[in-house]
């Protein structure tokens, strides 16, 4: 008897401790909301923290050189640098909790060029506006600039940007007496041949896991089809249209005629890049810093690494459609040392910092100058495949894009392992698109 | 640390302290005073608890019951409205995350249960070499989730997998992609957790046959049980207290189900596998809706008491009604 009673209310106890657990999860702190916008005024001087995660080639980091770079120009300022989380899901949630809890241990963070419409939305970015002349903008694609906005604040200024690219292995091409493939017909075609030929194990690879990278691949193949998600409003699904059926159609039968692995449906930016380096596969749908990484001593297939535009559907005329990738810098709304982060992101964003960006980085230089000149264009054969490039943007402009293209990566994912057909997946991302832009339902 | 608590109870009622209040039957004013005394040196850190615990959830209460806007500077929070539940409520995403989660629970809990029993009375058995033995066991349930899962993400890459190597002369020589269907990609996740968890649950049932009164089982072999009937009619129904516990305890674990989903599936293919857990996280920290994720951990934490209570009920019925019998 005694044994039960204390089991009893040692089991009440387990209940009652797991009902906060389950419940703290969801609590993070409150506060007032004010709307006030800080001054930049003051001496740019001081330590500034910058949160940043990994970007540009594995082997080298390219942070530290633009830091080093950045002090030996300002000597007054001295610049901090915090790992951030790779994943940008990952790495959004945290700086969510952060932000929105008052933290100002870190001044200027990078961010994903998806953000500004909820960063905007929510608060948890600095307007930029007041504190960048109106000429500085000028320094970017107008284009770009409208990227970074949401109802008119500037939310951000770019850091990076990225375009998608086909890699394919020259040698493979060459034995097979192949053409670089221009159609995604034909890439499909050839890769077959070459896995035939058991020149190579697998044909193609891309991002086709249920994350954002999958958004951003769905949403080439299916400009290349002609459509498109949103309507030019971003205030309606056009998501369940003949156009994204070809273009799911086609990514399922990647899979389904073994072309690309099974494994595809999990396979990240690194996952896909490493069965290329690795020389397993002959295609690779990969952003710009692959080529870098791809024909370092690292790699198996250095030296033997094409890059070109990507293809498109038979009878669309070419190039296929890229998606517009990279990284942006945002200010900290708690941020103690405006005028240190106004002198660094103006660095960063200047001349100088964009062609190291350029050059050892292998990534896009965002301003212009930077992109043109010769010792820039020299260092990566894929800047000039990028002056080519016809752009596809992710429908980012609403603020419910997180939840817009969850609903396209989730569902285009169960499409292509074939848990469900394009047909069905469409409709319910179709569906749970307008739930998003409706703002009424999860 | 639980299977301390599995452990305890019975020491307790041994325990100097208890026998003497019995004794006395009521209480004196210097032992009124020293528990005064001792409450008050308790406070501070009951005051921690409360404020890491029931915080939290108030908080989270209120949250899920209100408008909640993001800013900068915090949440703001206005009205009383149950729209975010009925969003929640609603959502096909919300009901297929209940009802993966509860089957997952279910099917995990159950092979826990049973595998960890048989696991105890092996260990039971065990002489020397026992602590050996349970240190081994436990290394699963040791390593953190999101290690372990990563780990067993790299027996069930699609590519380079262990099993892929394994399996896919047997399929033709395709590769096997454990984590591409839903139905494998569930019970690849299911494993895992059995893997890791089934140790924990061992320990307690060990716990539980240890502390067996051996006279009665004695006596049952005097009678001429045999080893089985001993088992089924007088083992398991004393250790069912201490099996109750692993279930509660295991319950509540797998309900929360979070890291492993989120490492080796990221909720796919397509929503497969996506869990409450995941679901919450998803609709707060990727949507930034904090009002419907505030409902979302609520209705789970909801669900889970519920089904506790359920499970206690049931389960103290039929002890009482053997006990009576």
């Amino acid at each position: 008897m005694h044994i039960r009673t204390a089991v009893r209310s040692n089991k009440a106890m387990a209940v009652i401790g797991a009902a906060a657990l389950m419940l703290a999860a969801s609590a993070c702190s409150s506060g007032s909301s004010s709307d006030k916008t800080p001054s930049a005024s003051g001496p740019a001087k001081g330590t500034i923290v910058w949160y940043a995660n990994q970007f540009g080639p594995t082997n080298t980091d390219v942070r530290k050189t633009l830091i080093a770079a950045f002090e030996k120009a300002n000597p007054a300022i001295k610049v901090k640098l915090q790992a951030a989380p790779s994943d940008s899901d990952t790495f959004r949630s945290t700086l969510t909790t952060q932000i929105s809890g008052g933290n100002s241990s870190f001044d200027v963070y990078d961010g994903d060029v998806v953000w500004p419409a909820q960063f905007g939305k929510a608060g948890l970015a600095l307007p930029l506006n007041k504190y960048f002349p109106a000429s500085y903008w000028k320094t970017f694609s107008p284009g770009l600039v409208s990227s970074l906005t949401y109802q008119g604040k500037i939310m951000a200024a770019p850091l990076f940007t990225d375009n998608a690219f086909l890699f394919y292995r020259k040698d493979l091409l060459a034995k097979a007496h192949l053409p670089v493939p221009t159609t995604w017909e034909q890439l499909q075609s050839e890769a077959k041949t070459l896995q035939q030929k058991k020149l190579v194990k697998y044909g193609f690879a891309a991002q086709f896991d249920s994350y954002e990278g999958l958004t951003a691949d769905f949403t080439e193949f299916e400009a290349d089809a002609g459509g498109a998600t949103l309507n030019s409003g971003a205030t309606k699904s056009t998501i369940d249209s003949p156009a994204a059926l070809k273009a799911l159609t086609f990514m399922r039968g990647l899979v389904s005629s073994g072309v690309a692995p099974s494994a595809i449906t999990t396979f990240q930016e690194q996952q896909s890049e490493s069965l290329f380096t690795s020389g397993q596969v002959a295609f690779l749908r990969n952003w710009t810093y692959a080529y870098a990484d791809s024909d370092s001593s690292a790699s198996k297939v250095q030296g033997k690494v094409g890059i070109a535009n990507l293809p498109t559907f038979d009878g669309k005329s070419g190039p296929g459609y890229s998606t517009t990738g990279g990284w942006n810098m945002y200010v900290n709304p708690h941020s103690k040392h405006l005028a240190a982060d106004v002198a660094f992101v103006k660095w960063m964003t200047g001349t100088a910092a964009q062609k190291i960006m350029g050059i050892q980085g292998g990534e896009l230089p965002v301003n212009a100058a930077a992109l043109a000149s010769p010792d820039v264009q020299k260092a990566n054969p894929a800047y000039p495949v990028a002056a080519k490039n016809k752009l596809a943007a992710r429908p980012s402009d609403a603020a419910e894009y997180a939840q817009v293209s969850n609903s396209i990566y989730s569902n285009v994912n169960a499409a292509v392992s074939g848990s469900s057909s394009p047909k069905d997946a469409l409709g319910k991302a179709d569906k749970a698109i307008t739930t998003a832009l409706g703002s009424n339902g999860l | 640390m639980s299977a301390d608590q599995a452990i305890h109870p019975p020491d307790l009622d041994n325990s100097p302290k208890k026998r003497g209040r019995s004794r006395s039957g009521t209480r004196s004013g210097l032992e009124r005073s020293s528990a005064r005394l001792g409450w008050a040196f308790a406070s501070p850190a009951l005051l921690l608890v409360a404020a890491v615990t029931i915080f939290p959830i108030v908080f989270s209460l209120i949250m899920s019951f209100s408008n909640v806007n993001v800013t900068g500077d915090g949440f703001s929070l206005s009205g009383f409205t149950g729209h975010n539940f009925s969003i929640v409520f609603t959502s096909d995403l919300w009901q297929h995350a209940i009802v993966f989660t509860t089957l997952y629970t279910i099917v995990t809990v159950i092979v826990e249960i049973i595998l960890g029993t048989a696991i105890a009375l092996v260990l039971e058995r065990l002489t020397a070499s026992r602590g050996w033995m349970m240190a081994l066991l436990l290394l699963p349930w040791a390593i953190i989730t999101v290690i372990s899962a990563q780990l067993w993400s790299y027996v069930y890459n699609g590519v380079y997998g262990v099993l892929n190597v394994v399996l896919s002369p047997l399929n033709g020589g395709h590769d096997i992609n454990v984590l591409g269907g839903s139905f494998s990609a569930t019970a690849a996740m299911a494993v895992a957790d059995i893997w890791k968890t089934t140790p924990f649950v061992a320990i307690i049932a060990l716990a539980g046959l240890v502390m067996l009164p051996g006279d009665i089982v004695e006596a049952a072999r005097i009678d001429g049980a045999n080893a089985w009937t001993i088992f089924w009619r007088v083992r398991l129904p004393l250790l069912r207290p201490t099996l109750s516990i692993a279930v509660l305890f295991r319950i509540l674990q797998a309900f929360g189900l979070f890291d492993l989903p989120y490492v080796l599936t990221g909720g796919g293919p397509g929503d497969s596998t996506e869990s409450l857990a995941l679901l919450g996280w998803k609709v707060m920290f990727n949507d930034l809706k904090f009002g419907p994720g505030a409902a979302v951990a609520a209705s789970t934490a909801g669900i889970v008491l519920i089904a506790c209570l359920v499970f206690l009920k049931v389960f103290r019925s039929q002890v009482g009604s053997e006990e009576t019998a």
